[in-house]
């Protein structure tokens, strides 16, 4: 059985979106075995995932220590990341998908595996990219109107189609606190994932519209308890949330910011029956675990890029965050506005009937589809040209298919 | 055969001309006491040189502290001897590459521990150094690979003096051997002082053909001179402070974009304890040239752990209060001159008309110049005052010149050319002559190097320098006029006198040298960083040299030319120049990797 990596050095919420590409991969050549390559402080989260059978960590500490060794010699440094990729003990790899147009991931392809399917496919210092990553590069460049989601392009990149059941992680073997067990096990409660926590400040919601949410949820839904979601960084703002909460509804908040490991957050959301938030990697892990999201999208996210995968999931999405171009040149350390309103009655509205009436001028109400092209997003229902031209678009790109030397790659040898 | 004749034996294995002198000499220099713990330790003045109670356990996790930083190929140089408890220990820790060398300026104190301490077992290992400091300091150069020094510190003390001086002549001796360059990241101040002398640091470094970025925030100066405008006093020195603060991160910033080996930078430079913690926290070492009088500006005070390296222009005194303070490396190095700017130059009649006196005077209105100068007035001389800070000069107004502009650079220097008696007085804000004056003025190197003639206040730290027959000392005020008079009057023996002190800023006065100094100093602290690279360790040859068992390395370090100095970043460079079709392997693959995170920059501000 011949054995490949995937790599996918990126943060939580690429990691991810990477479980769909895994899952057709998997489908697509049942006797590979794959292995994960992904940052350390994930290796726990990947071991998870089906269809992985080993998750090696990529410790940029390490490198950081190896390239600023105090007195840097070049065999020293050579056998210090010699020494370190060996103590790791990664296998022969004869192919490497490489989902990241990163210098070092491109590197890590190479330095592990004979092949590299994907970024870097060309060679390491070569700068041309297979269709689907140039693709890739140019909507993070240009944010066109484009309507490939990020994890069907992992899969365009991979060199196969989007998956035909969305897989999802399941922890409940993980255990968990007692005093969160308990109150987690109680099937009559509904849970509510509330994702305080955002890997950049400027797609934090303010904790005074939390307030809100919660304390008009909780009037509309009787049985339902919030349950907090965060990393260590977000205990004081958990904190401070549960000082401005009326006292009638703190006895519904089940506060886990930062007190679960990521598996043990995994299993925390198997248990959740909806996961609000922004587009933050705990949103993405709480609908890998199976609960439906609402998506509060704003600042650089955008639907149709990255909302949540599967059917029946919710995105508000700010409507200046959709209409600003070339993003890229605004990236760069430059404060974005925060929405004036937020969808608070509309999103619980939408728990409740699943559907909702007229909506804040400031944001849209999308829906997510899926059809064999992979997941879409629509706005009333009604799917536009630009979700019909995702055809032509998958026939385009996979036509161009991948560079010379990933075409004499024999299938068999993928196949194993 | 006795502990004594049986250590003696050991020696002479190694060294019988050791074994001679130890069998010459009488000891009786330590006093032997049993410690608690049931072994000898040792006193000196009434002070333990080992511990009281356990001196084996004391020894052992002195030398565990030592040999944390010690690298492969390092020759521990010991300075401290005693019943050599800590040597043991040390030689006990360290891998068999390391050699160890025992500084010993005393042969008697080794008598003493060799009476009562046994060598067995571990004397064979370490290499005993005697005789005089110079001869000491030959000896580690030649025979050690690269100098880690390492001070046992009770053991100082019986020979401070021998270790001080052999310590200064490792630095030079050292400074020979350099061969390799660094790049070093100067950081001035925003005016002042200390800004000309960054510039004569500047360009002594260059000249060691060494590769300087100079941070010269006096670019900045119109910026905060504009903001006395601002007449709220807080308000102003608020503004003043936050500008400062973003200097200090515009420092920080150019760090990032081209990392040097290390910052040197110099009294006044803009740099807050927060940014000094961050350049610690990215291993940027740091070393500071505070060239003002510590006693009048204490700042340094609450900078004290924020740099690596310090280096004073006084000593004593100065060195105690700082170690006291905090300072990890504190070392004496004076000022100096440029000769290629302070030098004997050719004025004309013009020039010479305005800029020429009998007796000048250049330099700020202290009050002790206020007061001393008037002297000068009314003698049979021409007397000129030059320089600024003279408002209310009162009888001195009516020789102050240019009404009391601040003279460049080139102006000073004709002046002092143009001078036949410069007087040369120390500042002082009470009266008189500073009783605690030791440093020694920029001023007095410069009109030396100049050639000219100088009468000068006495100094503690003079004489070191300069002797008396290189220029006119006065001891008090009284004596100033008596000794311009007398010089006036000899022009033979001013001219002849000025060459003296000019040849001796030359031959170790100049900007170079003290550039030497400090880097030797830094490097003989830091062997495997700042030492390596002056040692040539990352030149081309060298790593080829250590480079057998790494094909692709070695033909890749071919490629550069023997003497350059090589980094990860030049190695990097070389393999991406192959081209994008180019087939890498595994080795160059991992360089190129190391590359990418050596350019990550984003956590540096």
């Amino acid at each position: 059985m011949s054995r490949s990596l995937l790599i996918q050095l990126a943060r939580l919420g690429d990691v991810i979106q990477s479980l769909p590409v895994i899952a057709s991969l998997h489908t697509e050549f049942p006797k590979q075995q794959l292995d994960l390559l992904c940052a350390a402080p994930l290796v726990p989260l990947g071991r998870l995932f089906p269809g992985i059978h080993g998750v090696y960590p990529w410790e940029g500490e390490k490198w950081h220590s190896f390239s600023a060794m105090s007195n840097p010699d070049g065999e020293q440094q050579l056998e210090a990341a010699r020494r370190y990729l060996t103590d790791l003990a990664f296998p022969k790899y004869l192919l490497a998908y490489n989902l990241n147009n990163h210098p070092r991931s491109i590197l890590a392809s190479h330095v592990l595996s004979e092949r590299v399917i994907g970024a870097g496919d060309q060679g390491p210092l070569n700068p041309s990219c297979p269709p689907w990553v140039e693709y890739l590069r140019q909507v993070a460049r240009e944010r066109g109107n484009n309507r490939i989601h990020l994890v069907d392009a992992f899969c365009g990149v991979c060199g196969v189609r989007p998956p035909v059941v969305v897989p999802t992680i399941q922890a409940r073997d993980v255990e968990l606190p007692f005093d969160l067990a308990r109150i987690l096990n109680d099937v009559s409660l509904v849970k509510i994932g509330i994702v305080l926590g955002a890997g950049d400040a400027d797609r934090r919601v303010p904790l005074l519209v939390w307030r809100r949410f919660i304390e008009a949820c909780a009037d509309h839904l009787p049985n339902c308890v919030f349950v907090l979601i965060g990393g260590e960084g977000e205990r004081e703002a958990a904190l401070a949330l549960e000082d401005q909460l009326l006292p009638q509804y703190l006895p519904r908040i089940l506060n886990c910011v930062g007190r679960t490991t990521l598996p043990q957050l995994a299993h925390v959301f198997n248990w959740c029956k909806w996961v609000i938030g922004s587009d933050t990697g705990p949103l993405h892990l709480g609908v890998a675990c199976g609960a439906w999201a609402i998506g509060w999208y704003f600042s650089r996210a955008r639907v149709h890029e990255t909302g949540p995968y599967g059917v029946g999931h919710y995105v508000w999405q700010h409507q200046k965050s959709v209409i600003s171009k070339n993003m890229e040149a605004q990236d760069f350390g430059q404060e974005r506005e925060l929405p004036c309103s937020w969808p608070v009655m509309e999103t619980i509205q939408l728990m409740v009937d699943e559907q909702v009436g007229e909506c804040s001028s400031e944001w849209n109400l999308w829906t997510s589809h899926r059809d064999e092209w992979g997941m879409f997003y629509t706005n009333g229902g009604k799917s536009d040209d630009m979700v019909l031209q995702r055809k032509e678009t998958w026939e385009r790109l996979s036509a161009l298919g991948f560079h010379q030397d990933a075409l004499l790659m024999p299938r068999e040898m993928i196949a194993g | 055969m006795n502990l004594f004749q049986r250590n003696v034996e050991i020696l002479r294995r190694q060294d019988p001309s050791i074994a001679a002198q130890v069998l010459e000499c009488s000891g009786g220099v330590l006093s032997i006491q049993l410690a608690k713990s049931g072994v000898p330790t040792a006193m000196v003045k009434n002070r333990f040189l080992h511990s009281a109670y356990d001196p084996i356990r004391e020894a052992e996790r002195w030398a565990e502290h030592q040999v944390k930083d010690c690298q492969s190929g390092d020759t521990l140089v010991v300075l401290g001897v005693g019943l050599f408890y800590h040597v043991e220990a040390l030689q006990a820790k360290l891998p068999q590459e390391n050699s160890i060398m025992v500084v010993v300026p005393d042969v008697s104190e080794l008598v003493d521990g060799l009476s009562v301490r046994s060598l067995d077992g571990w004397g064979d290992r370490v290499r005993w150094v005697c005789g005089t400091p110079e001869k000491m300091a030959l000896q580690v150069v030649q025979q050690a690979q690269r100098v880690r020094l390492l001070t046992y510190e009770p053991g100082l003390s019986l020979h401070q003096d021998s270790f001080d001086t052999f310590r200064s002549l490792l630095c030079e001796q050292l400074s020979k051997r350099v061969s390799g360059t660094l790049h070093i990241m100067v950081v001035g101040p925003i005016y002042g002082g200390s800004l000309p002398i960054t510039g004569y640091v500047v360009r002594a470094l260059e000249s060691l053909g060494h590769r300087v970025s100079w941070v010269d925030h006096s670019l900045h100066y119109p910026g905060y001179r504009n903001l006395e405008t601002i007449r709220d006093d807080r308000l102003r020195l608020t503004v003043q402070q936050r500008f400062s603060d973003t200097l200090g991160v515009i420092s920080l910033a150019h760090v990032a974009e081209d990392l040097p080996d290390f910052v040197l930078a110099m009294s006044q430079a803009p740099l807050s304890m927060a940014v000094l913690e961050q350049m610690r926290r990215k291993k940027v070492l740091t070393a500071m040239w505070f060239v003002e009088n510590f006693r009048h500006f204490t700042y340094w005070q609450q900078m004290i752990g924020g740099y690596d390296y310090w280096f004073v222009m006084q000593q004593a005194a100065c060195l105690e209060a700082f170690k006291n303070a905090g300072a990890s490396q504190v070392s004496y190095l004076p000022l100096a001159a440029d000769p290629a700017i302070h030098q004997s130059v050719a004025l004309t009649s013009k020039e010479q008309q305005e800029l020429g006196a009998d007796v000048s005077f250049l330099g700020a209105g202290y009050r002790n110049r206020r007061e001393i100068l008037p002297a000068l007035l009314g003698q049979e001389w021409i007397f000129k005052l030059w320089g600024n800070e003279w408002e209310q000069a009162g009888v001195l107004e009516t020789v102050l010149q240019r009404n009391g502009a601040r003279i460049d650079t080139p102006t000073s220097v004709k002046i002092f050319n143009a001078t036949s008696v410069n007087v040369n007085l120390h500042s002082y804000t009470n009266q008189g002559f500073d009783p605690d004056g030791d440093s020694v003025n920029p001023r007095t190197f410069e009109l030396a190097s100049c050639g000219a003639f100088q009468v000068i206040d006495h100094r503690t730290l003079l004489p070191a320098l300069f002797d008396e027959s290189m220029m006119g000392v006065v001891k008090s005020p009284e004596e100033l006029v008596p000794a311009v008079r007398k010089y006036l009057h000899e022009p033979e023996q001013r001219r002849e006198m000025a060459e003296e002190s000019q040849k001796q800023v030359v031959l170790s006065h100049t900007y170079a040298h003290r550039m030497q100094t400090l880097l030797s100093t830094m490097g003989l602290a830091c062997p495997d960083r700042i030492g390596a690279i002056l040692q040539g360790e990352r030149q081309a040859e060298s790593l080829l040299a250590r480079s057998r068992e790494c094909p692709e390395l070695v033909s890749l370090l071919k490629s550069f030319p023997e003497t350059d100095r090589v980094e990860l970043v030049d190695i990097a460079r070389t393999i991406r120049q192959k081209g994008p079709e180019a087939k890498l392997g595994r080795e160059e693959l991992l360089i190129l990797m190391m590359d990418e995170y050596r350019q990550e920059k984003r956590d540096f501000l």
